[in-house]
């Protein structure tokens, strides 16, 4: 693994020195990224998996202070690998050529080594330093490329992460500091910090301290209710590659950060913190669908409905840690299969809505109609990818939704009711707004569109494919979720 | 100072240790002279950047660690060397870049230059108020003329207020060294030389913190700094925020940290205080700024606001000796290395543009001119603001931690909201660097000694995230501070 993360970071800094053919570049690297990544999980992750980490590693670099390069896959890590991959290369191949200037692709690559980095690190500090790394090209992504306010936005953006950020870097100095006291060792490992017996120890003040840098960091990048404002600006100003990669690549950090940090000192957390927890996630989930109801453009639209999918996660690991047994297995698989799905299905909707605009020049409902007609492939799509979003079986969606719905009645009772209102408003704007924009009578103002090229139509059936086989057969990355809570709880 | 190391030596056989000082102070009468034949300006800049260098090796070379001569006055040892070799390269540093804005008497820029140099390899090992203080005054003096070399009335403006300042807080500065001979009896640092905290001892604190702090330019001693970095040349307000201050700061941390150990409480709640408020005051301000010159010059004060609270962190320990102290100091050692870069730099990226008071407004769309230069001056920026991958972000993750270490989690919770504000205004830079088009008619100055040194000094930044992996042989100079 840590090769192929090694070739991100090559194939990035020499994505700088490539002036002609940039874009092919970088579209066949993270190309080879991708094999190479499904290979791995072949290899390493298919059947055998039970728990644990997988290709293990640590390099003392600074024995005295504790600095350490260390890195490890779990199967939930090795989940979301595939889907940054995926999502990265996606983001890459809807851009038209000649379209953005030549950086722009180097800044996708970047994002993807920062997200790679964020997966495989196994101590905080490099963490840490990818956490941020992500932070910058995605930045300079919606700066240089973005749509009106740009300027505003992305600093916007920038700000609202970074302080999330900083309060993460004070929470992981709070637990290095308690951990020397403790034992004497200096050591940013988190196989060492983040273990429940010692997290325990920390005095009451300084571990909800810790906790609440965490979560900070963690839910603004997914982004949860209320720290969710710079999220529909910021959707909106970036161009469409970089909307893909902040719904499907940054809200997998913040899934990640509740997963694959947090997850495994559960019992330090309290109910009080998982009770929060859970009462965000509705709070999200009925107030992004309110949300997104309201909003005119279908950009801003999906950007609500991206939360709103987000709020599931959020309940998720809020009620599957306070439950046990099978319930909980099924919440907290279900709610990392919600990341997966919600990074495809984000992918595959906002993909669409791209190309609808670019064929048709505008992307709110009231000024589109009927596109059906001129466009048949690409509303189709678009239908697919709206109708994955409100978690119709048989597509990727479902899974994650329907586990967490069943497993989350016993922590919550007669709440779920919230939840389900909420679906039902989600699937209500859907469906209006693919009938709105797709359906009914022609709007003429627009004019000859065109359909999908064939190049098009290839990257879009892909991505459809994947949520597809993912929808009928989840236990492709179901079962080493499963393994992986298993070898926690 | 403990007795052992005290290899006391006095006399003409003391002259040896001062080889590379005699020989940069040698080498500026001979540009002085050479100056008379009206040479080649940039002949005069390589002479001088070769001399810095060879007085570098000299000092390299020529300081036996652990002794001190003419009893306790000056003590040769790691810390001093790290710092004297710092500012070294801080001088270095503006050689090059300074020629744009030299029109005339260039021998008199450049020999000034040696002699400040002088002064600051003095400073940086002097263990006794008074040396500081006569070594202190010889850099005042030589910036001062350093900051008047400009074209305009503009520029004197600043350089007379940075004068008139200067020379009140050169008074604060004596009367608090009285004030520290009237309770300790002695001028020299050091751990024991005050027993007890006493009105004097307070008196003391205050007037020196007055007369140094105007130098590192900490609230509420800041104002002149805005107006002289604005009002100078981009290379002389390159070397007074970088290398000048990074004088400021050796010598505060000598002072405080050694003289005023008895009294440790009140210099805590000193710096807290000055901290806290050079920080926040430093970074609101530039918030507003659209003077690029100003914007810079107050994140500078906003950066002597992160440097002191080593300071702080240190008095709370109340023992200088203790790992958290060792680490607090180091952690300011490594900040002031990776400082010079990038502040240095960022003042001089601004000589790519052709006038003066450079406004945002003026580099807009430098990315599309020279994208080189903006990605250098961007990394810069980004050091500044404390991102990863610039030896900033060591820099200030190393000195959060020491804060946290020392247990003031709230004063590093202010100081990270603050490094968190500060990334507006360095990203506002950044926006108009890639983000607008270039005003018409706008042509930058792109020739060598404007490239050169941002690369450089970008460089050296993402290169010193690298130097954490020896950044345990820093704490271990930082142990030297004692003598």
């Amino acid at each position: 693994m840590l090769l192929i993360f090694l070739l991100t970071v090559i194939f990035s800094a020499l994505s700088f020195a490539i002036n002609g053919k940039r874009r092919i570049f970088a579209i066949v690297s993270s190309a080879i990224v991708l094999i190479l990544t499904i290979a791995y999980s072949l290899f390493r992750f298919h059947g055998t998996y039970a728990s644990g980490f997988q290709s293990a590693a640590s390099y003392n670099l600074v024995p005295s202070i504790g600095i350490t390069f260390s890195l490890g896959v779990s199967g939930f890590s090795d989940a979301l690998l595939l889907l940054s991959a995926i999502v990265i290369l996606i983001s890459l191949l809807i851009t038209e050529k000649n379209k953005f200037g030549n950086s722009l692709y180097s800044y996708i690559l970047i994002a993807e080594t920062g997200l790679y980095g964020i997966l495989i690190s196994r101590d905080f500090l490099f963490f840490y330093i990818f956490w941020e790394v992500v932070l910058i090209p995605v930045y300079f992504i919606i700066a240089q490329y973005g749509g009106k306010n740009k300027d505003s936005v992305s600093l916007k953006f920038f700000v609202y992460t970074h302080i999330g950020s900083v309060f993460l870097l004070l929470s992981i100095f709070t637990v290095y500091t308690f951990h020397y006291e403790a034992t004497k060792i200096f050591t940013f490992e988190m196989s060492q910090l983040m273990v429940n017996r010692y997290i325990s120890q920390i005095p009451v003040f300084w571990r909800y301290l810790a906790f609440f840098g965490f979560l900070l960091a963690f839910l603004v990048k997914m982004p949860s209710f209320p720290v969710h404002s710079w999220l529909p600006d910021t959707y909106d100003a970036s161009p469409y590659p970089g909307t893909v990669i902040l719904a499907g690549g940054l809200s997998l950090m913040g899934g990640y950060g509740l997963f694959g940090i947090l997850m495994p000192v559960y019992s330090s957390l309290g109910s009080g913190i998982l009770t929060i927890l859970i009462y965000l996630g509705i709070i999200s989930l009925l107030y992004f669908s309110l949300a997104a109801m309201m909003q005119q453009s279908l950009k801003r639209m999906m950007a609500y409905a991206s939360a709103g999918a987000m709020g599931f996660v959020t309940l998720s690991f809020g009620a599957g840690l306070i439950e046990t047994g099978y319930q909980a297995t099924l919440e907290l698989a279900g709610g990392m299969f919600q990341i997966v799905a919600h990074g495809l299905i984000m992918a595959l909707v906002f993909a669409s809505i791209y190309l609808i605009r670019q064929n048709t020049g505008h992307e709110a409902v009231h000024s589109l109609g009927g596109i059906f007609r001129e466009a048949p492939m690409l509303s189709s799509f678009l239908l697919a990818g709206l109708l994955a979003s409100l978690g119709l079986p048989g597509l990727a969606g479902f899974i994650g939704e329907f586990s967490i719905l069943v497993g989350v009645f016993g922590a919550i009772g007669w709440l779920i009711i919230a939840v389900v209102f909420s679906m039902i408003i989600t699937a209500s704007y859907h469906i209006w707004a693919a009938q709105r924009s797709l359906y009914g009578p022609y709007n003429e103002n627009l004019g000859q569109i065109h359909d999908v090229t064939g190049y098009q139509f290839a990257v879009l059936m892909g991505t459809l494919i994947v949520i597809f086989v993912l929808g009928i057969a989840p236990n492709l990355i179901y079962g080493m979720l499963v393994s992986y809570v298993g070898g926690i709880i | 100072m403990s007795s052992e190391i005290l290899a006391v030596s006095t006399g003409l056989h003391a002259l040896v240790y001062f080889v590379p000082v005699i020989f940069l102070s040698i080498v500026g009468f001979i540009i002085l002279a050479i100056g008379t034949r009206n040479p080649d300006k940039t002949i005069l800049s390589w002479i001088t950047f070769f001399t810095l260098a060879a007085g570098g090796v000299l000092t390299y070379l020529f300081t036996p660690l652990g002794t001190s001569i003419f009893g306790g006055t000056l003590v040769f040892n790691s810390f001093g060397l790290y710092f004297a070799l710092i500012m070294i390269i801080s001088s270095m540093f503006i050689c090059y870049p300074a020629l744009k804005g030299l029109t005339a008497k260039s021998e008199i820029f450049y020999a000034t230059l040696l002699f400040v140099t002088v002064g600051m390899i003095l400073a940086a090992f002097s263990y006794n108020l008074i040396t500081l203080f006569i070594s202190f005054e010889a850099v005042s003096i030589g910036t001062y003329v350093l900051a008047s070399f400009g074209k305009s009335r503009r520029n004197l403006e600043g350089t007379v207020k940075y004068f008139f300042t200067g020379t009140i807080a050169t008074a604060f500065v004596l009367l608090g060294s009285s004030f520290f001979y009237l309770d300790t009896g002695t001028f020299n640092l050091s751990i024991l030389a005050a027993s007890k905290a006493t009105p004097e001892i307070s008196m003391a604190l205050i007037f020196l913190i007055v007369g140094f702090g105007f130098k590192l330019a900490v609230f509420p001693m800041h104002q002149w700094a805005i107006d002289t970095y604005d009002g100078t040349e981009n290379s002389v307000s390159a070397f007074l925020s970088a290398g000048s201050k990074v004088l400021a700061y050796v010598v505060i941390l000598k002072v405080f940290l050694l003289g005023f150990s008895s009294d440790f409480r009140d210099v805590y709640y000193l710096f807290v205080i000055l901290s806290v408020l050079t920080m926040t005051y430093g970074n609101i301000s530039a918030l507003s700024q659209n003077n690029l010159k100003r914007l810079l010059a107050y994140s500078s004060v906003a950066q002597a606001g992160y440097l002191i609270l080593v300071l702080a962190v240190v008095s709370s320990t109340g023992n200088i000796t203790s790992g958290v102290a060792g680490l607090a100091i180091a952690s300011g050692m490594f900040y002031s290395l990776v400082y010079i870069f990038m502040k240095g730099g960022s003042f001089i990226a601004l000589n790519s543009v052709n006038h003066e008071s450079v406004e945002l407004a003026d580099v807009s769309g430098l990315a599309r001119k020279s994208p080189a230069l903006a990605v250098s001056f961007a990394i810069l920026l980004l050091a500044l603001a404390g991102i990863p991958l610039t030896g900033g972000f060591f820099a200030k993750y190393l000195l959060f931690l020491s804060l946290i270490e020392g247990g003031l989690w709230w004063l590093a919770v202010i100081a990270i909201l603050n490094s968190a504000i500060s990334v507006f205004y360095y990203f506002r830079v950044i926006m108009y660097m890639f983000g607008r088009d270039p005003v018409d008619g706008q042509e930058f100055d792109l020739t060598g000694s404007v490239k050169v040194p941002v690369y450089a000094s970008a460089s050296i930044t993402v290169v010193l995230s690298l130097m954490i992996l020896w950044f345990p042989a820093v704490i271990n100079i930082a142990s030297g501070l004692f003598g």
